[in-house]
Order: C-alpha cells, then sequence, then structure tokens
C-alpha cells in the first residue's frame, strides 16, 4: 500500500469527519422570515425583489418610484420594475397609488408621465417651431413615442403660451409662417381670373413652398390652404363664389362674364350656346332664361323676341309678295338652319300663313310663298308640256330606253336635255346637249333620223317599237285591240318613264334656268334648297302630267276608236265591191290576156283606194296611239297615194302589221286580185279589222244598189265616152248578174262577150258606140295644137255622134230582160236617127 | 454544461480536474490515479462542508480502492432523508462511468435500473465522454447522483413511497 494514498485516504477520513462550518443559507433565511411572520413579530408588508435576496417594504418601493418618477418625469413601468427590481405587479399597484395621489401626473400606456415633462417637451417644440417655422405632429410624435393624438391634446393647451405658433391639422406652424402661408393664400386666389379648381391651386402652392423652404421642407396640407382661404373668403379679402368647396369662381369674372354676356346680347340680341361654353357658362339655357326671361332658346343660340319679329316681318313680305326667302339670309351668320327651321316655327305670320296655306317651309329655313310655288309649278308644267308635245313621240322613247340601258347617273340628265333637245330643236340648243345627242344617236345605231335620207326617214322608231313591244312581251295582235286591256299595264310602264322623265336633277337644273336667283344667291349648294323644293314641286307635277296622260289617253282611246269604226266601216264596203268585182274576173277566166287586164284594172283602181284608206287610217291610228297630235281635219279620204308614198306608211306601221301591210302594197304592184286578197286578209286580220264575206243575199243587194247606181250614173251621164263602160258593166249585171270593172282597153272584149247575151240589134247599137267612141278616142289623143281646125272638127263630129248615140245606150241598160231592150232600143235609136239627121242643131244646142 | 444549475456548475468547476487515465488493472498508474481520486473527492468534500452542503460519506471497501461505500442524504421539508450508496470501479474507469447504486430505493422509482442503479441525465454520459480522464469519482457524485437526489427524493416522498425514519419509527412503535 503507498504511503501517500494511506495518507490521502486518513486525510479524506478526516475531511469527511470534520464538523462542518454552519452557514445560514438564504433558504435559512428565507425561512427565517417566514418564521417571524408566522410569529406575527413583523406584522407589515413585505415584498421581495424578484431575486429574490431582498425584502422591501411597500413604502419604500413607492418612495423609490417617486424618485425614479421626478428623475426624468416620464417612466414606464416596466423601467420602474427593473430599476426597483421588484415585481411589475406590485410596481403598477403602487405606481397606481401614486398617481392617484398626485394630480401632476398620470399614468398614460404604461408610462408614468409628470405635467412637468410635458412642459418641458412644450419648450423644446416651441424652440424647434422657431427654427424650422412648422412641425408635423406626427413628427414630434414618433420622436416622442406617443400617439400623436396625445401629443395634440397635450399641446392644444400649451399653444400660445408655451408654444408659439398654431396648429392646423396635424401641423404646428408659426404665426409668421402662418401668415406668409396665408399672403400666398391671398395672393393666389386674387390672380385667378378664371373659374378654377381650388385643389390645382394649392398644388402648386404646396409645390412653390417646397422650392422655398428646399428638400426638408415639409408638405402643407391643402386643408391648410383652405381654411386659410376660406377665411380670407369670410373676411371678404377675396371675392368670389364657392362651389362644392373646391370650384372657385372669382367675381371679376363672374362680372366680366355678366357682362360679355350682356353686351353681346344686348347689341346682337341672340347669344349662340357656343359663346356661352367659351365664356365658361356650362348650363346656357338655364342662365340665360333665368337672365331674360324673354329671351328664347333654340338649338343652338339664344334670340331676342326682336329677330323673330324681323323674320316675321321679312317672312311676311315675301310671302305677300308671292316670293320666297332664306330665312338664314335674313338671320345673322351664327344660326344654324335647325335654329332657322326653330325660329321659323315660331314666326306668327309664317305659322298662319302655313296654316292657311300660303306659305311652305323647306329645308328648314327656306320659306315660299304659295303663291311662288304655284308660279314655278306652272312654268314647270310649261316646260313639261313642252317636251310632252313631241314627248309621245317614239324616239323619246328611244331615248328614255336608251337612258335605261345606259343607266349611268349623268347622263340621265344629258340624255333627258336630249329628249327635249331632239324634238324642240327650235327651243334652247346647247352645245354640250348636241354633243350629248349625238353620243346617243350613235348609241342608238340605225335610229338617226335626218343623217339617214330617203324613205328611211321615219323608219327609226320601227326597231325600237318592236324592241319595245318584245320588252311587253305581247304580241303585236293584241296591241292595237286590247288597248283598254293592256292598258293598265301601259300606265304603269309610263309612269315610270314619266318618274325618269320628270327627274329631281332635271327639275333642279330647269328651277335653276327658270329662277336664276337661285343661283346668284352665292349660296354654296343650291342643291339644298332646291332638291326640297324639286321635291315637292315633282309629285305634283307628276300628278298633273299623269292626269294630262289619262286624259290624252281617254281621248286617244275614243279617237282610235273612232278611227277604226270609221276605217271598219269604209272597208267594209269597198271589201265588198271588191269581191263582188273580183266575181266578175270569172267571166274572163279564159281569156288570159283580158283577164289579166282586168285583174291589173281592179288593184290599180278598187284595191289601191282600199288599201290607201287602210294605210292612212292605220298611221292615223297609230300616230293617236304613240299621243301624236293630229290635225282633226286631216282627211285620209281625199289622200291618194302614189306606190311610192305607200311603202313608207306601210313601214312605218307597228311590229308585224308593218310586215303585212309591207305584202300588202307589194300584192297591189301584182297581177292577182287573190293574193291581194289574201294579203289583205292578213293586214286586216292583224290590224283587228273584220272583213265581211260576201254571201248570195248580201250579193244580190250590192248589185241591186250597184245596179241602181249604174242606172242612176248613166242616165246622168252626159259625156260620151265614160258611158260606155258604164253601159257596160250595167249589162253585165244584167246578163250575167255580176259587177265588172273593166278598163277601157278590155271594153271592147267585155262587149264580144255580150254579143251572145244581147239581142242583135242592141249588140249593134253597143257595138257601134263602142267603135264610135274609139274613134274618138284616138281622134282626140292624136289631135294637136295644129291642125286644129279640122281634127277638132272631127272630134267634134264624133263627139255628136257619140251623144246621138247616148240616149240609144242608155236606153240598153233600162230593160231587165232582153226582149224590153231591144223595144226601146228601137225606139231610142230612131229617135237618135233623127236627131243625127240634124246635126247642126244639135251642134248649135252643144254650143 | 447547460442542463445543470448554476450551483451544480460552480462546485463542479472547483473540483480539481485529474490527470492519470489508468483503470483498476494499470497496476502502479491505477495507485497514481486513485491519489488524485483522494485529492478531488477531499477537495470536494471540504467545499461542501465550508458551504454548509455535506451530503454525503464514502471510503473505499477494499484495498485496491475498485468498490466504494458509504451514505448519501437529502433534506427535503426540514427533514432528513438517508440512502445507502454503493458502487463499482469498472475495469474500463475512466472511459467509463461508475454505476452509482442506492439499494435501498431499487424498485421504488421509474428513474434507476435493476438493482438500484440510478438512471442519470441524458446530459451526463456525454459530458463524461468529453472530459475522459479529468473527472473522476468525486464529479461522478457532484455530477450525477447530488441532481438526482434533488429531483428524486421530493417526488419519493411527497409519493409517500419514501418516508422519514422517524415516521417510520413512530409508526413501528405505535404498532
Amino acid at each position: 500500500m503507498d504511503e501517500e494514498l494511506l495518507e490521502l485516504q486518513r486525510q479524506f477520513e478526516f475531511a469527511q469527519q470534520a464538523k462542518s462550518s454552519i452557514r445560514l443559507s438564504d433558504r435559512n433565511v428565507v425561512e427565517l422570515v417566514q418564521k417571524l411572520h408566522d410569529l406575527h413579530i413583523i406584522d407589515f408588508d413585505l415584498l421581495h425583489t424578484v431575486s429574490g435576496k431582498e425584502y422591501i417594504t411597500p413604502e419604500q418601493l413607492s418612495l423609490e418610484i417617486v424618485k425614479e418618477i421626478e428623475k426624468l418625469g416620464r417612466v414606464s413601468l416596466i423601467d420602474l420594475a427593473d430599476a426597483t427590481g421588484v415585481d411589475l405587479y406590485h410596481v403598477e399597484k403602487q405606481t397606481q397609488r401614486i398617481v392617484a395621489n398626485d394630480a401632476s401626473l398620470t399614468l398614460i400606456n404604461g408610462e408614468v408621465i409628470s405635467n412637468s415633462y410635458w412642459d418641458t417637451v412644450a419648450e423644446d417644440i416651441n424652440e424647434r417651431l422657431q427654427e424650422c417655422s412648422q412641425i408635423a405632429l406626427a413628427e414630434i410624435a414618433a420622436q416622442l413615442q406617443v400617439g400623436s393624438e396625445l401629443i395634440s391634446t397635450v399641446l392644444e393647451p400649451r399653444i400660445g403660451t408655451l408654444v408659439k405658433g398654431r396648429l392646423e391639422g396635424g401641423q404646428l406652424y408659426t404665426p409668421a409662417y402662418v401668415s406668409r402661408v396665408n399672403a400666398m393664400v391671398c395672393g393666389a386666389s386674387r390672380g385667378i381670373t378664371v373659374p378654377t379648381n381650388l385643389t390645382t391651386v394649392w398644388s402648386s402652392l404646396q409645390m412653390l413652398l417646397q422650392d422655398m423652404d428646399g428638400a426638408s421642407g415639409v408638405a402643407v396640407e391643402s386643408s391648410f390652404f383652405q381654411t386659410l382661404f376660406n377665411s380670407l373668403v369670410k373676411d371678404g379679402e377675396i371675392l368670389g363664389s364657392l362651389r362644392a368647396g373646391v370650384h372657385w369662381t372669382p367675381a371679376v369674372f363672374a362680372i366680366a362674364q355678366k357682362e360679355s354676356v350682356d353686351s353681346f346680347f344686348s347689341q346682337n340680341s341672340f347669344v349662340s350656346y357656343e359663346f356661352m361654353h367659351k365664356l365658361g357658362i356650362p348650363q346656357p339655357i338655364q342662365y340665360l332664361q333665368s337672365r331674360y326671361p324673354e329671351g328664347i332658346p333654340l338649338e343652338s343660340i339664344f334670340v331676342h323676341p326682336s329677330t323673330i319679329e324681323m323674320l316675321d316681318a321679312a317672312a311676311e313680305d315675301a310671302i305677300e309678295r308671292n316670293s320666297w326667302i332664306d330665312s338664314l339670309s335674313v338671320l345673322p351668320a351664327s344660326f344654324a338652319s335647325q335654329d332657322a327651321s326653330r325660329i321659323l316655327s315660331l314666326c306668327l305670320s309664317v305659322h298662319m300663313a302655313v296654316k292657311s296655306n300660303k306659305a311652305l317651309i323647306l329645308g328648314d329655313s327656306y320659306v315660299f310663298s304659295m303663291g311662288f310655288v304655284k308660279d314655278l309649278f306652272d312654268r314647270m308644267e310649261k316646260e313639261i308640256e313642252m317636251c310632252n308635245l313631241s314627248g309621245f313621240s317614239g324616239t323619246v322613247r328611244d331615248d328614255l330606253h336608251a337612258t335605261e340601258e345606259a343607266k349611268t347617273g349623268k347622263e340621265t340628265s344629258n340624255s333627258l336635255a336630249d329628249s327635249n333637245e331632239n324634238f324642240n330643236v327650235s327651243s334652247t340648243n346647247k352645245q354640250g346637249f348636241e354633243k350629248g345627242s349625238k353620243k346617243r344617236k350613235g348609241k342608238s345605231a340605225g335610229k338617226t333620223g335626218p343623217a339617214e335620207t330617203g324613205p328611211d326617214t321615219q323608219e327609226p322608231t320601227i326597231p325600237s317599237k318592236s324592241k319595245k313591244n318584245q320588252r311587253k312581251g305581247k304580241d303585236t295582235a293584241a296591241f292595237q285591240v286590247l288597248d283598254a286591256k293592256s292598258g293598265s299595264k301601259k300606265e304603269l310602264d309610263r309612269t315610270k318613264e314619266d318618274n325618269l322623265f320628270v327627274s329631281e336633277e332635271w327639275l333642279i337644273q330647269k328651277i335653276m334656268s327658270l329662277f336664276p336667283e337661285f343661283d346668284e344667291q352665292g349660296m354654296d349648294d343650291p342643291e339644298t334648297i332646291l332638291r326640297p323644293l324639286a321635291n315637292h314641286v315633282r309629285p305634283m307635277l307628276l300628278n298633273s302630267w299623269k292626269e294630262r296622260r289619262k286624259v290624252a289617253f281617254t281621248d286617244n282611246a275614243q279617237r282610235m276608236k273612232r278611227v277604226l269604226d270609221n276605217l271598219q266601216r269604209k272597208i267594209d264596203e269597198s271589201f265588198l265591191n271588191m269581191q263582188l268585182y273580183e266575181k266578175a274576173l270569172d267571166l274572163f277566166e279564159d281569156d288570159q290576156s283580158t283577164s289579166v287586164i282586168l285583174h291589173k284594172h281592179l288593184l290599180r283602181t278598187t284595191a289601191s283606194s282600199i288599201v290607201d284608206t287602210v294605210l292612212l287610217n292605220l298611221d292615223i291610228h297609230n300616230k293617236i296611239k304613240n299621243g301624236i297630235e293630229i290635225e282633226e281635219s286631216q282627211n285620209p279620204e281625199s289622200k291618194s297615194l302614189t306606190s311610192g308614198e305607200r311603202l313608207p306608211f306601210a313601214k312605218s306601221l307597228p311590229g308585224l302589221l308593218s310586215v303585212k301591210a309591207v305584202a300588202l302594197v307589194e300584192s297591189l304592184e301584182g297581177k292577182s286580185v287573190e293574193t291581194f286578197l289574201t294579203a289583205f286578209r292578213a293586214l286586216a286580220e292583224e290590224s283587228g279589222l273584220t272583213l265581211k264575206k260576201l254571201d248570195k243575199k248580201l250579193e244580190r243587194t250590192l248589185l241591186h244598189s250597184y245596179r241602181k247606181d249604174l242606172i242612176s250614173q248613166v242616165s246622168a251621164e252626159v259625156d260620151p265616152v265614160p258611158l260606155l263602160p258604164k253601159v257596160v258593166s250595167l249589162l253585165y249585171i244584167q246578163v250575167h248578174n255580176k259587177a265588172l270593172q273593166a278598163p277601157g282597153r278590155a271594153i271592147s272584149v267585155a262587149v264580144s262577150r255580150l254579143k251572145d247575151k244581147l239581142d242583135d240589134s242592141a249588140y249593134k247599137i253597143l257595138m257601134d258606140y263602142h267603135t264610135a267612141t274609139v274613134a274618138l278616142l284616138a281622134l282626140t289623143s292624136a289631135a294637136t295644137g295644129d291642125d286644129e281646125d279640122c281634127s277638132s272638127d272631127r272630134v267634134l263630129t264624133k263627139r255628136v255622134l257619140l251623144e246621138g248615140l247616148m240616149p240609144e245606150l242608155k236606153g240598153l241598160q233600162n230593160n231587165s230582160s232582153p226582149c224590153p231592150v231591144r223595144f226601146l232600143l228601137m225606139e231610142g235609136f230612131e229617135e237618135n236617127r233623127r236627131r243625127l239627121s240634124t246635126p247642126a242643131d244639135s251642134v248649135n244646142k252643144l254650143y | 454544461m447547460e442542463g445543470w444549475d448554476p450551483n451544480t456548475k460552480s462546485t463542479l468547476t472547483q473540483i480539481p480536474l485529474l490527470t492519470t487515465k489508468a483503470g483498476p488493472r494499470d497496476g502502479a498508474a491505477w495507485t497514481q490515479r486513485l491519489k488524485e481520486e483522494y485529492k478531488a473527492l477531499i477537495a470536494y468534500t471540504s467545499m461542501n462542508k465550508s458551504n454548509d452542503n455535506d451530503w454525503f460519506r464514502i471510503s473505499a471497501a477494499n484495498a485496491d480502492g475498485t468498490r466504494w461505500t458509504g451514505k448519501c442524504w437529502y433534506i427535503h421539508n426540514l427533514l432528513k432523508y438517508e440512502f445507502d450508496l454503493q458502487f463499482d470501479i469498472p475495469v474500463t474507469y475512466p472511459s467509463t462511468a461508475p454505476e452509482i447504486e442506492l439499494p435501498q430505493l431499487d424498485g421504488k422509482t421509474q428513474k434507476m435500473y435493476r438493482g438500484g442503479k440510478i438512471c442519470l441525465t441524458v446530459h451526463f454520459k456525454p459530458l463524461w465522454a468529453k472530459n475522459c480522464p479529468r473527472f473522476g469519482i468525486a464529479h461522478a457524485l457532484c455530477l450525477g447522483l447530488a441532481p438526482w437526489l434533488a429531483a428524486e427524493v421530493p417526488v419519493l416522498v411527497d409519493s409517500g413511497m419514501v418516508k422519514h425514519k422517524d415516521d417510520t419509527a413512530s409508526a413501528s412503535e405505535s404498532l
């Protein structure tokens, strides 16, 4: 065992045995104090510190707290608890007691603050304020770490005493500063001459202040400006009115505004709202109405009643003078057309006139007297009439059709002018129009009237006619017959054309030319008035135009009917005769040459007269139908046409009719009556005429009448030459019951044919007469001026001889049967003999 | 060192540290170590006594000084509760701390292993390992047993597991 170890063992033993020093530990002390408490030796409250090492009496604590408060004047409870080392609970309790006992102390947000502290703070603030001239409360509050509300409540009683300044909207200002800003506000407000939103002024003032104070300058609340401003207004330092708190209208502005409105209105007796807007009056009507109750508000202008009176007078004058007036020309330039119409409605006389149909307001501002409109209407009507005279002719239509086809707006007026121009060549001629018309003519090729010469002059209508017919989708037969039926449809067509004819542009042009003052007015756009005027007049014109058309149409229809009836009557008669004569031709069927002659004769005489009548009548009918005026006096019967004339007539007829007509005319030149008859029937069918067939009864009556006619003719006849064919015809009727129309050349054949039908004596008389006639005719034709004496003598003797034979010849026909004829002939013959024996007497008798 | 109450800490720092690293099987080195152990214990005991905080008596139970026995006590509510104390020096000492046993309290508390070995705080082991050769028996008592007693005895007393000897005596007397 190690010595040292043993020694250590012993030492340790000893150390453990050693009496431990008796110490009164903290715990013991605490226990002791507690024991003392329990034993009531200590009979007062004892507090112990947080460390637990100390005991403290409440009195001492409150003493210490007071001492602590007095040091700075402001201590937080937490700081107190730390400083005294006593639990916060006790500190709080103690502090509350102290504060309750001392009025100069306050406990705010866990802090004890004495009044003296506030005084020092206020003094500090004052110092700073005098330096900076303004301090924000928020800044102070942040510095002192108290609520700004608290600061303001604390500072308020001290302002004016400790703090020399002014509290405004959370800012402290020195009086000097306030007065400076006040001066700024005053200056700025006085500088304002127009209505302004004050906030903008304040913001600019703020900028100004910031510039002056430099970067450190504290922003001035605009409410500060506002309060200063309000006080200024209240004191009457600045004049004006404040609206909604921020809209400042300076008095000077209001005065100027009023004055300018006053002066303008009194000078011009009107004020435009635009002008008011320029003056800054947002609701001019209310403003003006409140100011000038007698004024009248219009669309864009406010007028004095005197303006209305003036206009009224002018309009009345214009109405009375049967003229027109543009109210805008009377009113000042700033009047708009709406205003004009408004003001016109207020004019008493105009109102009355319009009501009583004496005036007309067109295009807002134009007042037309009815007289003027009527005059215009009449003149326009005349103008249209002028166009109408020629307007019915086909060419107008052509032009119209062409126009329709062209359909170019500009050309419309041109072509309309053309239509005038083409047919009123005598009237206004303008170079441009002529050009236009030429162009038009060029367009509708083949329609050129004067350019193409010869018989084609009237032709141009035909193709277009047919075209039109095709367009209407009507067959040509119906075209004439079914006038009444198709009338309505045609009318529609016509109205369409009329509309085109009396177009607005045309009217405007016409009005312009009729009333040049429209143009002279220097109106920038005469259309503005002319168009409404034209629009107003146009329906009336169209109406009158239509009426005339209707009248003309019915008139024409009647006339057409009359013409057709006439024609029918004539044709009936002559066609029956024609048929009658045609029958007689049968007798000469066997004799080719005579037959030809007879055919030709018939065609040339009866047939051509029929054709002429038909053609002329149809032409008239056609013309009437197309509205061309025909002189009533014109008598178609009086005319007889040459073959050259017939053809154009035939071709001028419309459509299929013309084809038929042309065929008919050609058949006239032929040799066969049959072809003529078929052609004629075709034409009649085409033109809607009815042809009567020859029946037995009719034939008999016709023959009878013909015979009677012939007999009377024969008995009345004094010229011996024409007597012969009549007698021959009469004989033919008696013998063959057929009406023969024979030319001179065919007479001999006709007479020879009668040979076996008549008595020898009668035949002889006939033959004698015939030969005598032939001789006479031969002599007459051979007679010339040179050997007048002998030839004329001979002619004379022959004539006398013939005249002597005449009664015999006349006698021939007086007997219907052969026997009495003979008997009578004998008698007459004797008598003739007797008369012939005394030629001198007869000659004497003759001369 | 956090987790220890300030008293324990200040005390611990005043206990002299050991230098020799030797176990019971190291012969002379162990003797040397034992000497240092004694010195530390002497210092600790005297320190406790001067602070009027004497709380244990131990002595080596064999010559080698590998087994120690003694008594420890704790004053609660002005009553002294005394327990037997014993522990062995493990062969791996000083790397392994000695396991202090309070056989009287075996089975009376959960903070104890079978056989009455006390459960030390979680802080003890790492602290010991960190100061491997320098901590000795004195440190183990100071860091291990003293806090354990302070924590456990009031609980045991309050729960009635441990009764003061006077009470037991009076109880037996009354029986």
